[in-house]
């Protein structure tokens, strides 16, 4: 590696500094393609100084495109017609839904299964380890996420059903329940103060980290992200109850660490999927582990 | 049927009382879901003492209120259905409208008129909630008004979207199937024989 990376130092051609850029990035994106970006070159993410045509279209069309979904809408006759089921039926379905998604948070699959060949179902998920095997050997530059996102990304086709479709209940049980829970052992004349606090502080903290994955160029919506990050809380519940119910403060530490490490695992597996650019995974996840850090800390505290 | 005879024995049809509902059941409930919310709101404080209690109930009310009108109240009262729907390759998210086929189904017109003017009357009201909360500085409240306004004014923006759709594509459905009002049965096979 080093060696090929001099030789292109020693003769830097003219003609061509696309081909210099490129030998460590530019086959991060020919293995897999995450957005639009298997059209355009990698000259767009790396610099101006390319000064290429290629990167001058990408920003903008990432956020007039993500950005701006406001209500133009299909009509349809659907194919399955639920205009006439039983209320039975809507309310199973959607019970149905809600149990998959917390599914996928109390066994966040991709970290799991993306590590080893055996557990693996199928060509699939034999194909993104070796796709993520030989991504590591060629790019030569292994951050821990991003080995563990490869994992996610390369089921996340398969995968990504169980965040496609959203809702909004497990964000509003699980914000409410933590703010109830830590109001719990608050001072009186704290409490409403905390329950607002804390309420408030849940939902700025999902925007703002859903923000961060829409403007590195993650192809998922905001409502989507929300819902899955409001799913993840369930481990930080587990530990507001724990607060609640006065664990000593020695015991806590160990147990919430646990907690917080849990719920950071899952929505890593549950995002990884959602195509966040390759090369800066990293910068997506850290403002979500200062999230649940940070609610960690204020079970700690309370 | 009984609807029928009920109009003919009352006066108006289509008037704002719920003996003329073809489905009296779902209607109720969800005026109860739509008022009680903001009853809650309004008069918790005189019941209940605590202002978290208060703020939790008018929260799963809002929710159960949501879910209610857009997945069971709209379709058993007016035939409609909106559902957003994210395409997992962009993560672009479109809505996604469905309106009962042309002639399977008789919209009762105190039921449409009950639904209608609920769904937008609420965010109205609300709307004057938040002004009050505003000038009367009571910034505790304002997470709460601003979650309702959010629920209600998204019912209300995509129904009436969803009502455009519906009656644009019954404009083009109405030529071939005008005459099969007879018996929704009839009609509902002969609109999938003709789709």
């Amino acid at each position: 590696m080093a060696s090929t990376s001099r030789r292109d130092y020693q003769n830097p051609a003219v003609d061509d500094e696309d081909d210099l850029i490129d030998p460590d990035d530019a086959d991060l994106n020919t293995f897999d393609d995450p957005l639009q970006s298997s059209s355009r070159p990698l000259t767009g993410t790396i610099g101006s100084s390319s000064g290429g045509g290629g990167g001058g279209p990408t920003p903008s069309s990432f956020s007039s495109q993500n950005l701006t979904s406001r209500i133009p809408g299909e009509d349809r006759r659907a194919p399955t017609n639920t205009i006439d089921e039983s209320v039975w039926d809507t309310l199973r379905r959607d019970l149905v839904a809600v149990w998959d998604k917390m599914r996928e948070v109390l066994w966040p699959r991709h970290l799991l299964y993306g590590t080893s060949l055996e557990h693996v179902d199928g060509l699939r998920g034999a194909y993104a380890n070796l796709r993520s095997g030989g991504l590591r050997d060629l790019a030569g530059r292994v951050m821990d996420t991003e080995a563990l996102l490869e994992g996610g990304g390369g089921g996340g086709g398969a995968g990504g059903v169980g965040i496609r479709d959203w809702d909004l209940w497990g964000p509003l049980i699980f914000c409410l329940a933590l703010s109830v829970l830590l109001s719990l052992t608050a001072k009186s004349d704290q409490k409403d103060v905390v329950f607002s606090g804390v309420f408030a502080l849940v939902w700025i903290g999902e925007a703002v980290v859903t923000l961060q994955i829409k403007l590195l160029g993650g192809n998922i919506s905001f409502a989507q992200s929300v819902c899955v990050i409001g799913y993840t809380l369930f481990p930080l519940v587990i530990a507001a109850l724990l607060s609640a119910l006065h664990l000593p403060q020695i015991a806590r530490i160990p147990v919430y660490l646990v907690l917080v490490a849990w719920s950071l695992a899952a929505g890593v597996s549950i995002l990884g999927g959602s195509g966040v650019v390759k090369n800066r995974v990293g910068l997506a996840v850290y403002p979500l582990f200062v999230f649940y850090l940070g609610l960690g800390c204020l079970c700690f505290i309370s | 049927m009984e609807a029928g005879q009920q109009q003919q024995q009352q006066a108006v049809p289509g008037s704002l009382t719920w003996r003329l509902s073809s489905h009296p059941i779902t209607l109720l409930t969800f005026l109860a879901f739509r008022a009680s919310s903001l009853l809650v709101y309004l008069f918790g404080l005189i019941f209940i003492k605590s202002l978290v209690m208060i703020f939790i109930i008018t929260i799963l009310l809002l929710a159960a209120d949501f879910y209610y009108l857009k997945n069971i109240a709209g379709r058993r009262l007016v035939g409609l259905r909106w559902w957003n729907e994210v395409d997992p390759s962009t993560g672009n998210s479109h809505w996604v409208f469905e309106s009962s086929e042309p002639g399977t189904k008789v919209v009762n017109p105190t039921d449409s008129r009950f639904f209608w003017l609920a769904i937008y009357v609420q965010p109205l009201l609300w709307v004057g909630l938040a002004i009050f909360a505003l000038v009367g500085l009571k910034f505790i409240w304002l997470p709460l008004v601003a979650i309702a306004l959010g629920l209600t004014i998204t019912n209300s923006l995509a129904f009436s979207r969803c009502d455009k759709f519906s009656q644009a594509s019954n404009y083009a459905g109405n030529a071939f199937l005008s005459g099969n009002i007879a018996s929704n049965l009839a009609g509902n096979v002969v609109g999938r024989l003709f789709r």
